[in-house]
């Protein structure tokens, strides 16, 4: 009897307030989007910080034979050269951190971001051979790198000096203005939502006030009476989560997939992995916005 | 007071209410008790403190100072989780009735039960009997504005009445009913006040306080200033 009562209820309840309803949707859709959005581009940073490294990198090359980059490097670097940068490197107060990367890993680093086919087999352009060692360096301070630069550039196995901020610094520049702009809209909007529900939740409680009185006065329990209310924030957060995650998934597939990474080669993009993650934030954060504010406001609109 | 074998189903001890800033407490110092099965009127001015009191006894609030206990419970340390248990053993009548307008007489009633969870079969089965007691058997498919205030009362009654409280609170019940009618919602409340329920009942009425001779309290500025066990109302107005 009560399930037919409350779900009863959840029906009259959101055709009576139909255009509410439909104004939380919306804003929910728009504002769950912007902030997934937001999220995307953020692990697209860290997706392209992992692989170009982040402004607070500088990249020491290490000699390989017959160097193209340098003409100094009599050949591979040796074991002792490398104790003597690790040295120069570990002593310097500017470095916060800093590794090794194998040749191994600068291969399968290059194979991922431009694709393995030219990579492989007999016709392969570069090999794990040719690809050069370096050490990972991270700042301190990304404007506080010329020590670090002096001391390693002329030591010997040094090849050349690469720093971040010079490549990817304007990119990291345009993905943080569109996430932080993302985020920004989504709070704006997803403020409007809270607003919007709390409205939503008077009006409903003054259209039902003799109703709900009666409840009270007969001894129906404060969870029974603030079920329906519940259930139409939920029922509303599950319609703008779907819409959402849908506009995600457009994202995903024809800014991301479809777009950007089809036309830009020199930036990995990131895919379907990174939306399930985001569409989830976004499935946990759609109830919770609506949902506390309706547990926080019936408690004060029901008089529970 | 005699001494009382029955323990009270509603005690007032001391029991102050009181607002911020000047003016008497809305209750001071009042100490009632109603025993069970007893029929209690509250009467008094307007201000005079009856619907604080039974604002009291439905725990709608709790006293600044003394205590209250209804059916075995000190409100002041109830819960609010168990505030809906206690309910469930009182109903309540209001002056204008507070029915559903868009449900039936039936669904009115049945709508006490739903709301805490009982079985279809129960409600199939106490909603036709309580319309019978109350006189409405023929009427449960009317909407309450297709009846008389009479009737609309005795609607509320029998929701009032459908989960077999022990204490029945009635404000000012005949508030808005002529004299003719109200003589019948007085029958009804007698009549179920015969059957062991406890009846306190807040009015203005004195033509019923004096016909009835049933207990009378009386409160002025808050205080207790006549308890007489079958009193008339005695109030000048």
């Amino acid at each position: 009897m009560q399930i037919r009562h409350i779900s009863t209820n959840l029906g009259h309840g959101l055709r009576r307030n139909l255009s509410m309803h439909l104004a939380v949707v919306l804003t929910l859709f728009i504002s769950l989007s912007l902030a997934g959005i937001g999220v995307m581009l953020s692990k697209q940073a860290d997706l392209t910080a992992e692989v170009l490294g982040n402004e607070l990198q500088i990249q020491v090359y290490l000699c390989v034979p017959k160097d193209p980059n340098n003409a100094a490097c009599v050949g591979e670097v040796t074991d002792p050269q490398k104790a003597a940068i690790d040295n120069v490197v570990a002593a310097n107060p500017e470095v916060s951190d800093y590794y090794f990367e194998s040749k191994a890993t600068a291969f399968e680093k290059i194979k991922e971001l431009l694709g393995p086919e030219q990579f492989e087999g007999r016709d392969a352009v570069v090999t794990e051979k040719d690809m050069p060692q370096s050490v990972w360096i991270t700042l301190k301070d990304p404007d506080d790198y010329d020590g670090i630069v002096d001391a390693v550039r002329n030591l010997d196995g040094v090849s050349y000096l690469k720093t971040a901020r010079d490549l990817v610094g304007p990119i990291y520049t345009m993905i943080d203005v569109l996430k932080y702009a993302s985020w920004g809209a989504a709070a704006v909007l997803v403020l409007a939502a809270i607003l919007l529900v709390a409205n939503t939740i008077r009006l409903a409680a003054l259209a039902r006030r003799k109703e709900i009185e009666i409840m009270r006065l007969v001894g129906a329990s404060r969870i029974f009476i603030a079920v329906p209310f519940l259930l139409e924030a939920l029922v509303t957060a599950l319609i703008g989560v779907g819409l959402s995650a849908g506009a995600l998934a457009a994202f995903t597939q024809w800014a991301l997939i479809g777009g950007l990474d089809d036309n830009i080669n020199a930036l990995p993009f990131i895919g379907w992995d990174e939306f399930v993650q985001t569409a989830l934030l976004v499935a946990v954060a759609g109830p919770l916005l609506t949902v506390a504010p309706t547990l926080l406001l019936t408690r004060k609109y029901l008089r529970l | 007071m005699a001494s009382r074998t029955v323990r009270p189903v509603i005690r007032f001890e001391k029991a102050t209410v009181a607002y911020p800033g000047p003016g008497h407490p809305a209750l001071d110092q009042a100490t009632i008790n109603v025993d069970k099965g007893e029929f209690v009127f509250l009467v008094g001015p307007s201000g005079s403190g009856k619907s604080t009191a039974l604002r009291l006894v439905l725990r709608e609030m709790r006293p600044t100072t003394g205590r209250v206990y209804v059916a075995g419970k000190e409100i002041n340390r109830l819960a609010t989780w168990k505030v809906p248990r206690l309910r469930r053993q009182i109903g309540t009548v209001f002056q204008d009735f507070r029915l559903l307008q868009n449900k039936t007489v039936s669904e009115n009633v049945a709508f006490a039960m739903q709301v805490i969870g009982r079985s279809s079969r129960d409600i199939r089965k106490n909603v036709p009997e309580m319309l019978d007691l109350v006189g409405l058997a023929d009427k449960g498919g009317r909407m309450p504005d297709e009846l008389s205030g009479g009737e609309q009362q005795r609607v509320a009654i029998a929701r009032a009445m459908v989960n077999k409280p022990m204490i029945l609170i009635a404000d000012e019940p005949t508030g808005n009913l002529d004299p003719a009618t109200s003589v019948g919602i007085m029958g009804l409340l007698d009549q179920i006040n015969l059957s062991g329920t406890t009846v306190l009942m807040a009015t203005h009425d004195n033509g019923i306080v004096d016909q009835m001779r049933k207990r009378v309290v009386e409160l002025e500025h808050g205080r207790v200033i006549r308890d007489e066990a079958t009193g008339v109302y005695g109030f000048q107005h």
